[in-house]
C-alpha cells in the first residue's frame, strides 16, 4: 500500500460570496480576484508542505494540471515538481499528469518528464491525462471530438521517443516531425505510467491493455465512486486484466487532528470553502464530442456510477452539510489518526486500491494545520495502514523510491523507537 | 431517401433526402449545425423547380467519414465527389449555419460546379469587433431562445432525418450528442479556417440571408460575407432568428424563388 501527499493548489484568498457572485471557478473567474503576490505565497507554502511529506515517510508528492481556474493554479505541474524534484530525497514524483493533448509538439512532455526522472535520480511517475473538459477543451481550445485521438497520438509519440535507440521521424495527423531524439531520456525504462479516468470503457481498456496503473480521482469518496470503481475491476476481471491493487488511484481528503471534536474546529472552514468555492458553470463542463459515444451508452444503459444521490452533491458543493455529514458521506475522513486509519482501511479493501493520494490540504486551510496533517498522517496513520496489499509486488511505484521510502521509514523507527 | 457511399473519406456513406424532378436543375443544401432539416416545407417548396440534394454531413445521424477527416478542404472535396456523381453540371448550393461555411468554401474551390450560392447566417468568419457568441456553452433553453425569433412558437421536436436507433429510448441523445460532436470538429473554438481569404474567389452570384432575430450570427458578419463575395447581396427576414427557413418558410421560400429564377 502506497501512500502519496496531494493539494489542489487552490487560491485561498476569494471572497465569502464568490459562489453567488460569479458563476464559475473556472476558464472565465475574473482575474482581479487573484493577487498574484499571494498566489507566489501559496505556492511556496505548497513546496514547503511537500518537502515536509517527503521527511514524514510519504511514498510520493503529487501534482497535477489545470488551467484558467481558482481551484488550481498548477498549469504545468512539471514547474512544481521540479521544484520537489531538486529538493526532496526519497519520495517518487508523482506528475498527475501532463495534458498530452495539450502540448504543442508533445515531444515537449517527453523532454520535460525525462528531465524530472533524470533529475530525481529515477523518482518519477508519468502520469499522462486527457484533462477535464474546462481545460483542455475550453481553456485550451482542443475541439473536444479531437481530443482523445491527440491524447493517444501523443502517447505514442512520448514512448517511442523514450524507447527508440536513433532518431525518428514522426508523421501523425497532428503532429509532424522529422527528427525527434530528445535530450534527456528518463533513467527509467520506462518511467511507471498512470492514466487517470472519469469511467470511460476506452480508457479502462487502454490501462488494461498498456499494464498501467489507473486512477479514479474524485472528491466525493467511497459510497460515491463505488459503483464506477466496481465496474472497472470487473471490466479488468472480465477481460483477464491484472487485479493488482497497485494499479488503483484514489484520492481522499483526509483530516486529521489530535481528537475527533480537534479535527472539526481545525478543518470545518476549509472543507467548507473547498466544496463551495469551486462552482462550475454548467456551459463548460459538458461539451459535445468529449465523451465518446460508446461511454456515453454505456454511462446510459449502466447508470453513472454515482453512489451519492445528486441532492446530495448539490447539498455538498453549497456547503450545506455539517462537518460530519462530509465525513459520513464519505467526502472527507476525519479525527484521530485511529479512526482515520480505520476508514482508510474499509475505503482502500473496498475499492481494491493500492495507491492513495491522500489529499491533506484543501480550500484556506492554514498551513500550521496543513503541516500537523502531514505530520500526523505521516507518523501515525501510514504505519497502520502500509501492510495492506504487502503480497502484491507494485510495479507502478519507481524502484528507487520504494527503496529510498522504505530505509527512510526504518531509520526513522530506529531512532524514535516506533511511532509516536 | 437514398443512401449513397462515396469515394472519398475512405468510403463514406451519405445519407441524403433527395426530391425533384430528373430533368430539373440541380440544387445542393447543405445544412446547419445541429441537424438535417429533415422533411421541411422550404425543401419540398425548392424542389418543385430544383432537383434537390441534401446530404447529411459526415459524422451527423447516418452519414459517415469524418474520422477521415483533417481539415475542411477534405469535406469540400468529399462533396465535389458527391455533386459529380449526382449531378452531370453545375447546380445552385445553399448552406445553413455551418452548411454555410461549406457552402462558400465550395463555391471558392469547385466554381465549375456552382451556378449560383445562398449563405443563410453562415459561419465561417470572426470579427475581433464582434466576436461570435459561444453555441456550445449554451444550454439547450438558451440556444433555442437565441435560434428562434420566438421560441414558443418553434416546433418541438424540431423536423429531422429519422433518428438513428429510433427504438432505443436514448436515440434522441445519442443523436444529439454525436451532430453537436461532429460540429465542434469546424467550429471548435472558433469557426474560421481561412474562409475570408477565399470569399474573394467566389464568382457566382451570391445571396447572403440572415433573420433579423437571430441571435448566434450577428449582422455584421453577413455584412462581412456581402462585402468580400464579388458578386453577392444581402436579404433580411423579418421575425426570423438562426432558422429562417424553418420559422419563416413562405418569406424564405419567396425569396429563393426569386434569387434562383
Amino acid at each position: 500500500m502506497k501512500f502519496h501527499w496531494f493539494a489542489e493548489v487552490t487560491y485561498p484568498h476569494l471572497p465569502e460570496d464568490f459562489p453567488k457572485r460569479f458563476r464559475s471557478a473556472w476558464v472565465d473567474p475574473p482575474p482581479s480576484l487573484m493577487d498574484p503576490q499571494k498566489v507566489g505565497e501559496t505556492y511556496r507554502m505548497f513546496i514547503r508542505l511537500m518537502e515536509q511529506a517527503d521527511r514524514e515517510g510519504f511514498d510520493g508528492l503529487a501534482v497535477n494540471e489545470h488551467h484558467q481556474t481558482a481551484f488550481a493554479m498548477t498549469p504545468s505541474p512539471n514547474l512544481l515538481a521540479a521544484s520537489l524534484a531538486s529538493n526532496t530525497t526519497n519520495a517518487a514524483i508523482l506528475v498527475i499528469g501532463d495534458s498530452l493533448a495539450l502540448y504543442r509538439p508533445p515531444v515537449r512532455v517527453a523532454e520535460e518528464m525525462a528531465y524530472l526522472d533524470c533529475l530525481s535520480g529515477g523518482r518519477l511517475i508519468a502520469g499522462f491525462v486527457f484533462g477535464t473538459p474546462m481545460d483542455s477543451t475550453y481553456s485550451y481550445g482542443t475541439p473536444p471530438i479531437e481530443l482523445r485521438e491527440r491524447f493517444h497520438e501523443a502517447r505514442e509519440l512520448i514512448l517511442r521517443s523514450w524507447r527508440e535507440p536513433e532518431p525518428f521521424a514522426f508523421n501523425g495527423r497532428y503532429t509532424k516531425l522529422r527528427y525527434v531524439n530528445p535530450w534527456p531520456r528518463p533513467i527509467q525504462d520506462p518511467p511507471p505510467i498512470w492514466v487517470p479516468g472519469s469511467g470511460s470503457v476506452e480508457t479502462w481498456d487502454m490501462v488494461i491493455d498498456n499494464d498501467y496503473c489507473y486512477g479514479h480521482l474524485s472528491f466525493s469518496g467511497l459510497r460515491s465512486a463505488k459503483p464506477l470503481v466496481d465496474q472497472y475491476w470487473q471490466h479488468v476481471a472480465a477481460r483477464n486484466g491484472d487485479t493488482n491493487p497497485h494499479r488503483m488511484a484514489f484520492t481522499q481528503i483526509c483530516c486529521v487532528a489530535e481528537t475527533d471534536a480537534q479535527a472539526e474546529a481545525d478543518y470545518t472552514d476549509a472543507v467548507r470553502y473547498f466544496y463551495t468555492h469551486n462552482p462550475t458553470h454548467p456551459g463548460f463542463a459538458t461539451p459535445p464530442g468529449y465523451q465518446s459515444l460508446a461511454s456515453l451508452r454505456h454511462q446510459l444503459e449502466n447508470g453513472f456510477g454515482r453512489g451519492i444521490s445528486a441532492e446530495d452533491r448539490i447539498r455538498a458543493a453549497r456547503g450545506e452539510m455539517s462537518f460530519w455529514e462530509y465525513d459520513e458521506k464519505g467526502y472527507i475522513i476525519a479525527g484521530t489518526p485511529q479512526r482515520v486509519a480505520a476508514r482508510l482501511r474499509e475505503l482502500v479493501t473496498d475499492l481494491r486500491v493500492g495507491q492513495l493520494i491522500a489529499t491533506l490540504s484543501m480550500g484556506d486551510l492554514p498551513e500550521e494545520t496543513a503541516a500537523k496533517n502531514t505530520a500526523l498522517f505521516g507518523r501515525e496513520v501510514i504505519p497502520q495502514l502500509q501492510d495492506i496489499w504487502q503480497e502484491h509486488p507494485d510495479h507502478w511505484t519507481p524502484a528507487v523510491s520504494q527503496a529510498r521510502v522504505a530505509e527512510h521509514r526504518q531509520a526513522r523507527v530506529a531512532v524514535t523507537g516506533g511511532t509516536r | 431517401m437514398s443512401r449513397v457511399t462515396v469515394e472519398s473519406l475512405d468510403g463514406a456513406t451519405v445519407r441524403a433526402w433527395n426530391a425533384g424532378e430528373d430533368d430539373a436543375p440541380g440544387l445542393l443544401y447543405l445544412h446547419g449545425f445541429e441537424r438535417h432539416p429533415g422533411e421541411a416545407p422550404f425543401l419540398h417548396r425548392l424542389a418543385q423547380t430544383r432537383r434537390v440534394l441534401a446530404p447529411e454531413h459526415p459524422g451527423y445521424g447516418e452519414s459517415t467519414g469524418l474520422e477521415a477527416m483533417d481539415h475542411v478542404l477534405d469535406l469540400v472535396l468529399h462533396y465535389r465527389r458527391l455533386v459529380e456523381r449526382t449531378f452531370t453540371g453545375p447546380v445552385d448550393v445553399i448552406g445553413h449555419s455551418l452548411g454555410g461555411m461549406f457552402a462558400a468554401e465550395f463555391a471558392a474551390i469547385c466554381p465549375h460546379l456552382t451556378s449560383s450560392l445562398t449563405l443563410v447566417s453562415p459561419y465561417g468568419l470572426w470579427l475581433d469587433d464582434d466576436p461570435l457568441p459561444d453555441p456550445f456553452v449554451l444550454s439547450e433553453k438558451e440556444l433555442r431562445t437565441a435560434i428562434w425569433s420566438d421560441p414558443q412558437a418553434a416546433p418541438d421536436p424540431e423536423t429531422s432525418l429519422p433518428l438513428p436507433g429510433a427504438a432505443d429510448p436514448h436515440a434522441k441523445v445519442y443523436d444529439r450528442a454525436r451532430n453537436m460532436g461532429a460540429a465542434t470538429k469546424f467550429m471548435w473554438p472558433i469557426p474560421d479556417h481561412g474562409l475570408r481569404r477565399r470569399l474573394p474567389l467566389i464568382g457566382a452570384r451570391t445571396l447572403v440571408v440572415r433573420g433579423t432575430d437571430d441571435q448566434l450570427v450577428p449582422q455584421s458578419y453577413t455584412e462581412e460575407f456581402v462585402r468580400l463575395i464579388p458578386d453577392a447581396r444581402f436579404a433580411a427576414v423579418e421575425a426570423a432568428g438562426h432558422l429562417p427557413m424553418l420559422e419563416r418558410p413562405t418569406e424564405f421560400g419567396d425569396l429563393l424563388e426569386a434569387f434562383l429564377d
